[in-house]
């Protein structure tokens, strides 16, 4: 619906971020997979650890590349398949404090907080799929990666993003995922019951756990995003344009090291990518900039034939307040409108640029995308929603209310045509203020409560269970 | 003559202007400024005032380093004039800075190290993937009040204790006082580690290292 380049421009920034792949080229701090694009026709500076990747390379890696991917869930019902045309939303990522529930009060995350963001992710209508919406502190470094993904397994029926810090840790997660799908073999067949995400280190670099992790990504075919996290100004160039051909070059290198090792391996394409606000030195992710970042990347990618994933959506406000509901909405929206297949924290439950949790926040949230995805959804045109006999028959006299047919014809579509906000208050004056005159904020919790007390899901099957746990318990006795 | 020189040597830094900055440099010491004099109320002046305004959001980032490069291009003059009088800079207080090992995120921690050059700290700043050995190695040398670790990974956080465990056991846990950032860290991981202080941003970690020489700790 929104198309911010023109094909020239679209073909400007290819032809410059291949100038930059071809020239300057990417920093892998990884020896094999230097090696690996060095066999394959990359000029590699072994001493400086740089591969200059010539064009053709990245041809056949786009080629390679599926252009949809099938992300595969505990429920199946919930399967949703990537780059069909939808833009699917997921919740957000990595929070390190919590704003608590109860008290109001920041504080350390805890393994409690991811599994009721989890909870409340495969509840709320607008998360398609789920991502670790919080790094627990309370859990011990060398089981975390593990911890987190059992409590996601045990706490979603939708599918889930698992968590990927550490080689060992995510060797771990890939053989729970294994015990999720029904065994190695059944893994092997659908590894997208997960999938996994990584970022660049910008300018042009990847640190070596980061490859090492792509690595075993391509030998399974796991499912992943590889996004620029260029800050234009610090970590890209101050102009947009710029950054995103920055970025390009560096999604490449990634997407051509995975084809060469494992063809046909889905990747998202994306970024999280945006400007570093020069007033405090600090990233500004609920800038507009970051939204046309985004416009500009999702023409790229399907110039590319490669489904986009674009953070949109993030907060930089501190609390759920005025400034924290524009910022979500005017990049959701924007990245929903030029068509990314993936906006990642679009239904965003933190604040603070990612450091900080906030429930109620997640709440309003879900209402804004739900909103958005209407906006998205469109306007159905056809014979019967044009609606010429219903007029017709309503005529002068009558209206939509009080003629029979118009009252069964509004009844037909009622649900198809109007969306229905969770939290968002339509009431009249009077009745706001018998319901206690409350503001969205305060709604947002009480809404957020009821939904943690009611909402169950499948429990996982206990074998399932246990078999996982072994692996935790395993890592915990091997460390100790 | 001498007062316009330092204003010079001010507005240069504040301009950014590296040129400018050098060639007033030149002027300073032709009439006999002394280095010391041409930095305290010339070059620093300015610095000192870009860095307030930053701090208050009222000048960009750009600027910042911009004046901080100015004002090394002006020293750069300076320096050898400053070793042959063997006066010594006043400084805040003395930092070594650096990512640690297995690390090579630069961004949060070069914007802290300009902010601390800009509110009159000697800044050292070693790099990214800096081995513990290594900061050992510079604290040993340069003897710092404060060392600064930053870690941008929740892997990498743990080398953030190997480096102070490894500054005590130098017998450098009492001279140097450490502070460490980077997004995951938390000032709870501060006070396990046993880190003095723990700063989310550049501003913050500018009070923190202020707080810090005055004896306190977070």
């Amino acid at each position: 619906m929104f198309e911010l380049l023109g094909r020239d421009e679209i073909h400007a920034i290819h032809v410059a971020a291949m100038e930059v792949l071809e020239k300057t080229g990417i920093m892998l701090q990884h020896d094999k997979a230097l090696q690996i694009l060095g066999q394959a026709g990359a000029t590699v500076d072994e001493k400086r650890k740089v591969a200059k990747i010539p064009e053709y390379l990245v041809r056949e890696a786009v080629k390679k590349t599926p252009r949809k991917v099938l992300l595969r869930s505990r429920d199946p019902k919930r399967n949703i398949l990537i780059g069909d045309g939808k833009s699917y939303f997921t919740n957000a990522f990595g929070a390190h404090y919590t704003i608590d529930l109860e008290t109001g009060q920041r504080r350390l995350s805890t393994l409690e907080d991811l599994e009721r963001f989890t909870l409340l992710s495969d509840y709320f209508p607008t998360v398609d799929y789920i991502k670790p919406n919080i790094i627990p502190q309370d859990v011990a470094k060398n089981v975390l990666e593990q911890t987190m993904t059992l409590s996601m397994f045990k706490s979603a029926e939708k599918h889930c993003s698992v968590i990927s810090l550490t080689l060992d840790g995510f060797k771990d997660v890939i053989r729970m995922s294994m015990i999720l799908a029904g065994g190695e073999e059944e893994f092997i067949k659908n590894p997208s019951i997960v999938d996994a995400g990584f970022n660049n280190v910008p300018p042009l670099k990847y640190s070596e756990g980061i490859i090492d992790m792509i690595l075993e990504c391509a030998r399974y075919k796991i499912p992943f995003d590889i996004s620029t996290g260029a800050l234009a100004s610090a970590s890209g160039p101050v102009t947009l344009a710029g950054t995103i051909v920055q970025g390009i070059a560096e999604n490449h290198a990634v997407v051509v090291l995975t084809q060469l090792v494992g063809a046909g391996t889905p990747i998202m394409w994306g970024s999280c990518a945006t400007i570093l606000d020069q007033r405090y030195g600090t990233t500004a992710y609920g800038s507009p900039e970051n939204g046309l970042i985004h416009a500009a990347f999702i023409q790229l990618a399907h110039y590319y034939g490669i489904p986009y994933y674009g953070a949109a959506g993030v907060v930089d406000s501190k609390v759920a307040d005025a400034q924290a509901a524009y910022e979500n909405a005017i990049n959701a929206l924007t990245a929903t409108l030029a068509g990314a297949d993936v906006v990642h924290d679009a239904v965003y439950g933190i604040v603070e640029s990612g450091v900080t949790a906030c429930y109620e926040q997640f709440a309003i949230s879900n209402d804004i995308c739900g909103a958005i995805k209407r906006i998205a959804k469109g306007i159905r045109v056809s014979r019967e929603t044009l609606a010429v006999e219903i007029i017709e028959a309503v005529g002068h006299e009558k209206n939509y209310l009080t003629n029979l047919d118009a009252l069964k014809f509004t009844k037909r579509h009622l649900l198809e045509e109007q969306w229905q906000p969770l939290i968002t208050d339509r009431s009249s004056r009077a009745e706001w203020e018998k319901r206690g005159s409350k503001d969205i904020v305060e709604r947002a919790r009480e809404k957020v409560k009821e939904i943690l007390a009611a909402h169950k899901v499948e429990p996982l099957d206990k074998d399932i269970e246990a078999r996982m746990r072994e692996i935790i318990e395993k890592r915990a006795k091997r460390d100790n | 003559m001498v007062s316009s020189i330092l204003e010079e040597l001010r507005e240069a830094v504040i301009e950014g202007d590296l040129d400018r900055s050098k060639n007033a440099s030149k002027k300073a010491m032709d009439a006999n400024i002394h280095p010391l004099e041409a930095i305290t109320n010339g070059l620093a002046k300015g610095v000192k005032e870009i860095g307030d305004k930053f701090s208050k959001g009222e000048v960009f980032l750009v600027e910042l380093i911009m004046a901080g490069e100015a004002m090394r291009a002006g020293m750069s003059i300076l320096l050898p004039k400053i070793k042959a009088t063997k006066t010594e800079i006043k400084t805040l207080g003395k930092v070594v800075i650096g990512t640690v090992k297995g690390d090579i995120h630069s961004i949060g921690k070069d914007i802290v190290a300009t902010l601390l050059e800009a509110n009159g700290f000697e800044v050292i700043n070693v790099g990214e993937d800096i081995p513990t050995e290594a900061f050992v190695k510079n604290v040993v040398e340069h003897e710092p009040d404060i060392l600064g670790l930053s870690s941008l990974l929740t892997t990498t956080m743990p080398m953030q204790k190997e480096v102070i465990d490894a500054i005590r056991t130098a017998g450098f846990g009492d001279k140097v006082r450490v502070m460490i950032g980077g997004a995951p860290t938390t000032k709870e991981w501060a006070d396990e580690i046993g880190a003095d202080g723990w700063a989310g941003d550049a501003v913050s970690a500018v009070n923190l290292a202020k707080r810090l020489m005055a004896g306190n700790r977070s």
